[in-house]
């Protein structure tokens, strides 16, 4: 399936200002100002400068939270949008009950005991977001996430993705399954991606960030193909 | 030697491709409520030891498409048999004697599945043949000249090492992969094409391929693929209704 551009022009803006490009800004400008937030039990509340927040949503990192404060912004991020700003684009500081969890061994297990499967979540965030896509919550298309190849307000998601872990519950074990989310991702234009994280975890490095080096990331789409739409028409001769 | 069999013959199938005596088009029988045999339908007779019918009679041009030839005989499967006498066009005479063999019968022998097809795969048989698309079975071959007819059992592996033998890179490949599969490829499906040779089929679009009650494993599709350069299509069929899905490995691009 080609892009679905939202309007004339947004390819072109889209290819004028590449996503790794405002990512390289959000970074200078976070080094410039520092950005601190706090862990809950379920996301990270980080408050910036209007210019950052900014940024933030042009590279779709959190939603903002609407307060009639002024002068800062306060931006929810999940817990992979926050510790991907934290450890791959060091953008930001995390705390947790008032201590800055300055370790990233700490926020890991912060967050791993929160979330149960953050680590293959995570893996596959980070997988994505490496190769410059936008990454999204993909809950009301019953998915982990859908995927943009530049910002929202330019261009449709084209892939909504289901992350199965070599370790977690399977996802799509019967054959029901592969129907619901192959008709229900169709239905909304978007072809269904299924990210297979392979973690070959040893033990000692269990529960640290490092296990990542040892996750690999396969990629997988499932399409469902109509017979009567393909054969050509010479078919009675 | 061959060419002389292909001559003497009236009923071996014309690899050039020519027209057969029979100028009678072939029907869909698909979409016609009324079934019934037409006047001078084909003839085959069951072989038991092989599980296949050899064809003793041919009438239309559906033969170019269907059955496979062996030293200048045609034969078919028994999903190839079904599927012509379920619409009037073949009618089955028995081993022994010339007793035509009731549609019941034919049911049965899928419903056993010692002839290497189960009732799940004759439905997605039934359906794509319906639709005009070309089914052969996966790794047999459409026709060879010097071969005589060798059982199908089922196996893949095993109907591929009866046939190819004369592919030493088929057997190395068989051998260098013991993988357990749950998963199997059960039909080599072409588009439709009035020009079809068995001759040279070229390559199909796609290989049929059935995983049973699960959706297939990662691995199971990994160990089809290597088999088979055509694309996988899996086949699931519930109540009567066939459905295929594609599952291929990509890699996202990288984007700027």
């Amino acid at each position: 399936m080609a892009p679905r551009w939202k309007w004339k022009g947004a390819e072109a803006k889209a290819l004028a200002e590449p996503v790794s490009e405002t990512v390289l800004e959000l970074q200078s400008s976070f080094a410039q100002t520092e950005a601190s937030g706090f862990l809950s039990s379920c996301n990270v509340l980080l408050s910036v400068e209007p210019e950052q927040a900014d940024l933030l949503d042009r590279c779709c990192f959190g939603r903002p939270v609407v307060n009639v404060e002024k002068d800062k912004r306060w931006i929810q991020l999940s817990f992979e949008e926050a510790f991907f700003l934290f450890y791959k684009l060091k953008c930001v500081k995390i705390s947790l009950h008032g201590c800055s969890l300055e370790n990233e061994v700490d926020l890991w297990r912060s967050m791993s005991s929160f979330k149960p499967n953050f680590a293959t979540s995570y893996k596959a965030y980070s997988h994505l977001r490496s190769k410059n896509w936008i990454v999204r919550s993909g809950l009301q298309y019953g998915v982990d996430f859908v995927v943009y190849r530049h910002h929202p307000s330019l261009v449709h998601s084209e892939y909504a993705v289901l992350v199965q872990s070599i370790s977690g519950i399977d996802r799509l074990k019967v054959w029901s399954d592969i129907h619901c989310s192959v008709r229900l991702t169709g239905s909304v234009a978007k072809t269904l991606l299924i990210l297979y994280v392979n973690g070959i975890v040893k033990t000692e490095n269990m529960n640290l960030p490092l296990c990542l080096k040892d996750y690999t990331v396969e990629e997988q789409t499932i399409r469902r193909w109509s017979p009567e739409l393909s054969r050509e028409d010479e078919t009675k001769t | 030697m061959e060419e002389k069999d292909c001559e003497v013959s009236s009923s071996s199938d014309n690899e050039a491709g020519f027209p057969n005596d029979d100028d009678e088009e072939f029907h869909s029988g698909g979409s016609v409520p009324k079934l019934q045999f037409r006047v001078g339908s084909s003839k085959g007779r069951w072989i038991a030891e092989l599980g296949m019918a050899q064809v003793e009679v041919k009438r239309g041009k559906l033969w170019t498409t269907t059955g496979i030839i062996r030293s200048g005989k045609t034969y078919c499967f028994i999903e190839e048999a079904l599927y012509l006498s379920e619409i009037g066009e073949l009618q089955i005479l028995g081993n022994e004697d010339d007793i035509v063999i009731p549609l019941k019968d034919l049911y049965e022998k899928i419903a056993e599945e010692k002839s290497g097809c189960s009732w799940d795969n004759y439905e997605v048989y039934r359906y794509l043949k319906g639709l005009g698309y070309i089914l052969g079975r996966n790794g047999v071959s459409w026709t060879l000249k010097d071969a005589a007819i060798t059982r199908p059992n089922g196996e893949e592996e095993s109907a591929c090492a009866g046939e190819c033998l004369e592919d030493k890179d088929t057997v190395t490949k068989l051998l260098g992969d013991m993988h357990i599969c749950d998963a199997k490829a059960v039909f080599d499906v072409y588009l439709p094409n009035s020009r079809f040779k068995k001759s040279s089929p070229g390559e199909p679009s796609f290989v049929a391929c059935f995983s049973g009650d699960s959706p297939p494993s990662k691995e199971d599709i990994k160990v089809l693929q290597k088999r088979t350069a055509a694309p996988l299509m899996f086949c699931h069929v519930a109540q009567g209704r066939a459905s295929f899905f594609s599952f291929s490995s990509i890699d996202l691009p990288v984007l700027p």
